[in-house]
């Protein structure tokens, strides 16, 4: 890669390696993701594609290898606000939780304002302003329990999305969401992501929808087994998914 | 009667004791309860009851103990203990909720034995475990006082970062807030809170303290701020309400606020069955 490149790098995963005790769940993973880049990560379950997102949010450390975000190595950046994340739905079980979709949306700015400072009326303007794009402005004062899975999920983005990162990387964002939505769903994402200049990283078990939205593609079982645009992953998409699935692949992709 | 509440010290101490507490219970009660702690509160009371009972003995064996107020060792062994369920919760990572009950019987078995030590069950011992006005003095009330301002302080300081690794470690933890140093100091207010609120509602009626009001608020309430409100008011209620009717009819003092707090949270679910019922019977 030639040093602009390296300037316009995101996030550079250099001969990253991860395991949990005795299982190997990344071996030498070369990664990168370039300024503006719409990149879908697939994988089926277990294949470390999580793992992968989580080493570019800092929840783990890679075992060998280095890890550098907008250019700083992953033990030295702390402007965490520039990246925002979209967890897996399910994983969240919120709906119980008491509060509303204002202040789910406000909690998004925690590391952005710091601590001992509390909100002012700007970041209360911008809570609103996110609220309104993603269409759910009618619902800012009620509590959370109250919205549908897609609602919710919108939710979620406009909490990623109100601390202005450069960087939003989702996690299996449709899941749970209706087929009908879905479509709706990317476009909404694609239009944020010109409105706002956003590099944008999708995790994504659902082959099928996600590379018709994005403009790159990378393939992880343990190694990247592609990784280049979705056009050319769609030209090659029996091959790569017949090397990394042996065939299986076939009936995940069709599922939707 | 109701002049009374003045014209004693007593009374005006666990008067101002009550109102304190049930400012902040409430408040810590609506973080634990959203993260599915509300277990959190007994397994602490019962290690600030070992803690007391420790301070009796060494109050009694070591002379110069004497003057020390059994409610500090209370104070101690309650953080301490607080800070060893966040270990236990990092030991059993699979089974968190474990920590509580391993906490609770350690708490109840250290209690009983320190108790025997000393000269078993007194009056005294009787007013920690189940509350009693007139046990409550003026260095009881400095604590509380000195806890309280701390509790306040703090949620008014760190509120968004309370909020955020209640509703979200991980997306808390990814937006660069310290979770880990955020939940201790939290686990360590819980502890102070319970022990210093022991001599009013006693220790074993805390945690109805810390749950039942803001039980009765989940129900009514449309925001996180609105939980937190209405079930400072249903503990306000219940403790002032407690109090009188404890020291007009001469009933324990805890017992007394735990039922008013019970009374509260059962109309409030009345309330609200008749409202369902009278939009479906429209």
């Amino acid at each position: 890669m030639d040093q602009q490149g390296k300037q316009d790098a995101v996030v550079e995963l250099s001969s990253v390696s991860f395991q949990y005790e005795d299982k190997v769940v990344l071996d030498d993973v070369q990664f990168s993701l370039m300024k503006g880049d719409f990149v879908g990560i697939v994988g089926p379950n277990g294949s470390g594609k999580s793992t992968l997102m989580k080493l570019i949010l800092g929840l783990l450390s890679p075992t060998k290898g280095s890890v550098h975000l907008f250019g700083q190595p992953l033990s030295k950046f702390r402007e965490w606000s520039r990246i925002g994340y979209v967890a897996q739905q399910v994983a969240h079980g919120a709906g119980g939780f008491p509060a509303t979709v204002r202040e789910v949306v406000a909690s998004g700015l925690v590391g952005k304002i710091g601590l001992f400072r509390r909100l002012q009326a700007h970041h209360h303007k911008s809570v609103e302003e996110v609220v309104e794009r993603v269409g759910l402005t009618a619902k800012l004062d009620q509590r959370i329990g109250s919205l549908s899975g897609g609602q919710l999920q919108r939710v979620f983005i406009a909490r990623a999305l109100v601390a202005e990162p450069e960087l939003l990387i989702l996690d299996e964002p449709t899941v749970g969401v209706d087929q009908e939505s879905i479509e709706q769903f990317y476009g909404l994402l694609r239009s944020l992501k010109e409105e706002n200049s956003l590099t944008m990283m999708i995790v994504s078990h659902d082959v099928g929808v996600m590379t018709q939205w994005v403009n790159k593609v990378a393939c992880v079982q343990q190694k990247i087994h592609f990784h280049g645009t979705a056009h050319d992953f769609e030209h090659n998409q029996e091959q790569i998914l017949q090397q990394m699935y042996g065939g299986s692949m076939k009936v995940l992709s069709h599922h939707h | 009667m109701l002049a009374d509440w003045w014209q004693y010290d007593f009374l005006r101490y666990t008067l101002f004791s009550g109102i304190l507490i049930g400012l902040i219970c409430p408040i810590l009660g609506t973080f634990l309860i959203v993260r599915k702690l509300s277990m959190m509160a007994d397994g602490l009371s019962h290690v600030t009851l070992s803690g007391v009972a420790a301070g009796m003995l060494l109050s009694k064996k070591v002379a110069f103990l004497n003057a020390v107020n059994p409610l500090f060792f209370g104070m101690l062994f309650s953080v301490l203990g607080s800070l060893f369920i966040e270990r236990l919760r990092k030991v059993f990572k699979a089974q968190q909720d474990l920590a509580i009950p391993i906490i609770l019987s350690s708490g109840l078995g250290l209690f009983t034995v320190l108790i025997s030590v000393a000269d078993g069950f007194n009056a005294d011992l009787y007013s920690y475990l189940f509350g009693k006005i007139v046990t409550v003095t003026i260095e009881d009330l400095y604590a509380l006082l000195g806890v309280a301002a701390v509790v306040l302080g703090t949620v008014f300081l760190i509120y968004k970062e309370l909020f955020a690794v209640s509703f979200d470690e991980e997306f808390a933890r990814v937006s660069g807030v310290s979770r880990r140093a955020i939940n201790l100091w939290f686990m360590v207010l819980v502890a102070l809170t319970i022990a210093a609120s022991m001599r009013i509602v006693g220790v074993l009626l805390i945690s109805a303290l810390i749950t039942l009001p803001v039980a009765a608020s989940l129900q009514i309430s449309g925001s996180f701020r609105q939980t937190i409100f209405f079930a400072i008011l249903f503990a306000e209620i219940s403790v002032l309400g407690g109090l009188y009717f404890a020291y007009m009819l001469d009933w324990a003092s805890g017992g007394t606020i735990v039922l008013m707090a019970v009374l509260i949270l059962l109309t409030v679910l009345g309330v609200k069955k008749a409202k369902a019922l009278l939009r479906t019977g429209l």
